[in-house]
């Protein structure tokens, strides 16, 4: 097995292209992450693409890019499709085909347009995703009715109230007015997170995700292509992956304040990096509303059950604090494309372990850690990085 | 009968859960072999993967785990919009999501809960209603 490193990044700033078509907005993070990694055509051995929104006009969207680029493949091309974890799973593949040795360089790549359909419509079709169609979904539930109903079961379970909930928008707001490729950089208040609009209480519109366009690439190579390339390559220390054969709900009663798969995904992945969670400088975690933040900070072993709320209040996962996470603004301001806001993570994750990552530079940064999930955190992605070998 | 903005499908193998939801009764399937009862309905036990499944009729009683009000709903659920939806579990040890009656500043988590049905078409469909005393 090969050892595997990111040596390239290129993402555009989180948006709305409606008049942008997907592949072109895919092909701007596309050169820019083949520029950054110094690569050339020839040396590129597989492409996995997150798969594209149904509402992508081209299907066979992966071959249709190869096209495009001219560019041959001897490793693989594919796209990969997992609910919100698929940008995870592009990264996810295209590391296994290095590490089985099918490619020396490979790229993980997507695009991700919401902004094609209003929300209402939108909705139409991810309540048949995120139920059972035929015993949750005449109920009306919405994908993000799950994690409110984390909240309310936190809130009432812990001594924590709602406005240090609100408090981790705040954070993440003020962590994106540092992110050039953030959607929201406006400052926010805790009292305009308490004053938005209901959307499935205890969440407001400012706890909940906005809709997103937006589209990644990153470059992978083996150890010895990477050190070729770059002096200062990422690499990849340890992956974890669990899923709880639930699928948004348990028949049978469980916790509605801890993400099993979480914890049992980051165990696997520090074994495998030889790290425990106080040696992670940075997090940057799928949390697409302030409580899943929450929750995941528990379950990565940051913070003990029932204090991550609290402990987000007073700043350690803030920059300058204990385990800066979501540096780059987080789904609910950095914006929340689907598809590949696990990507966005890892660029993120990438830059901070480089250092160029400016005013929102986490000091002496040495390791970073992301996630991507399957529906109410039934099932956690992990991956840890460092710039040690 | 009102009409479900978004009605489930009724097949060969469920068909008995709506009859007896017209009935007034919510039911479910039953292993025979390990008695593991789970929701919805399944052709097999999702425990010991047992195709040897029964139907049992749950008592309706029950505990709100957890529930949220859903402001910002669907296309098709717009006219119904704000509703709560919650997560019950069951006396018999099975958790369901469900419509709750009320609004949410009305509801407290792990309040006992009853069964409902509403009459509306092409299937009813079960609802629970918060109680004041203790089941």
């Amino acid at each position: 097995m090969n050892d595997v490193a990111v040596v390239g990044v290129g993402a555009v700033p989180i948006g709305s292209y409606t008049e942008v078509p997907d592949h072109e907005l895919l092909l701007e993070a596309f050169l820019e992450a083949v520029g950054d990694a110094n690569v050339e055509k020839r040396d590129i051995d597989a492409l996995v693409f997150s798969n594209p929104r149904p509402y992508t006009e081209q299907r066979y969207f992966g071959t249709f890019i190869a096209g495009y680029l001219g560019l041959p493949l001897n490793g693989l091309l594919t796209e990969v499709l997992g609910n919100g974890m698929t940008g995870g799973l592009a990264f996810d593949v295209a590391a296994q085909q290095i590490a089985q040795g099918n490619a020396r360089v490979a790229i993980a790549l997507g695009v991700s347009k919401e902004l094609q359909v209003d929300t209402a419509e939108h909705m139409k079709l991810t309540m048949r995703a995120v139920g059972d169609v035929d015993f949750h979904t005449p109920f009306g539930v919405t994908p993000i009715s799950w994690y409110a109903m984390n909240a309310t079961r936190y809130l009432h379970d812990y001594d924590v109230e709602r406005r240090h909930l609100a408090h981790v928008a705040v954070k993440n707001r003020s962590h994106a007015g540092l992110n050039p490729l953030a959607q929201f950089k406006k400052p926010i208040t805790v009292q305009d997170v308490l004053d938005s609009r209901p959307i499935v209480k205890p969440l407001n519109l400012l706890d909940v995700p906005p809709r997103s366009d937006g589209a990644v690439a990153i470059v992978l190579a083996d150890v010895d292509t990477a050190r070729s390339l770059r002096s200062d390559p990422i690499y990849l220390k340890g992956r974890g992956f669990y899923h709880e054969g639930v699928h948004m709900t348990s028949s049978i009663p469980r916790s509605l304040t801890r993400y099993a798969s979480a914890e049992r995904a980051a165990i696997k992945a520090y074994e495998e990096a030889g790290l425990a969670p106080w040696d992670i400088n940075v997090a940057e975690v799928y949390a697409p509303c302030t409580i899943v933040e929450v929750l995941l900070t528990e379950a990565l072993g940051f913070f003990q059950p029932g204090t991550g709320a609290l402990a987000a209040h007073e700043g350690a996962t803030s920059l300058g604090g204990a385990i800066p996470v979501s540096t780059d603004g987080g789904c609910t301001s950095r914006g929340h494309p689907p598809m590949v806001t696990p990507l966005y993570n890892i660029h993120e994750a990438v830059l901070q372990l480089r250092y160029q990552c400016g005013d929102r530079q986490v000091a002496d940064a040495n390791t970073a850690l992301t996630t991507a999930e399957l529906g109410d955190y039934n099932s956690t992605l992990v991956h840890i990085f460092s710039n040690n070998r | 009968m009102d009409e479900l903005p978004y009605a489930p499908r009724v097949t060969k193998f469920n068909r008995p859960f709506w009859d007896e939801l017209r009935q007034g009764r919510l039911s479910t399937t039953r292993c025979r072999k390990c008695h593991h009862i789970t929701f919805p309905p399944k052709v097999l036990c999702p425990e010991c993967w047992c195709r040897d499944i029964e139907w049992l009729t749950l008592a309706g009683h029950g505990h709100l785990r957890s529930y949220t009000e859903v402001c910002a709903a669907p296309q098709p659920f717009q006219p119904e919009a704000p509703y709560v939806i919650g997560l019950v579990d069951l006396i018999e040890d099975v958790r369901i999501l469900t419509r709750i009656a009320g609004t949410y500043d009305a509801l407290v988590p792990d309040m006992p809960v009853q069964l409902a049905i509403r009459q509306t078409t092409p299937v009813p469909l079960f609802y629970f209603n918060p109680q004041q005393e203790v089941v």
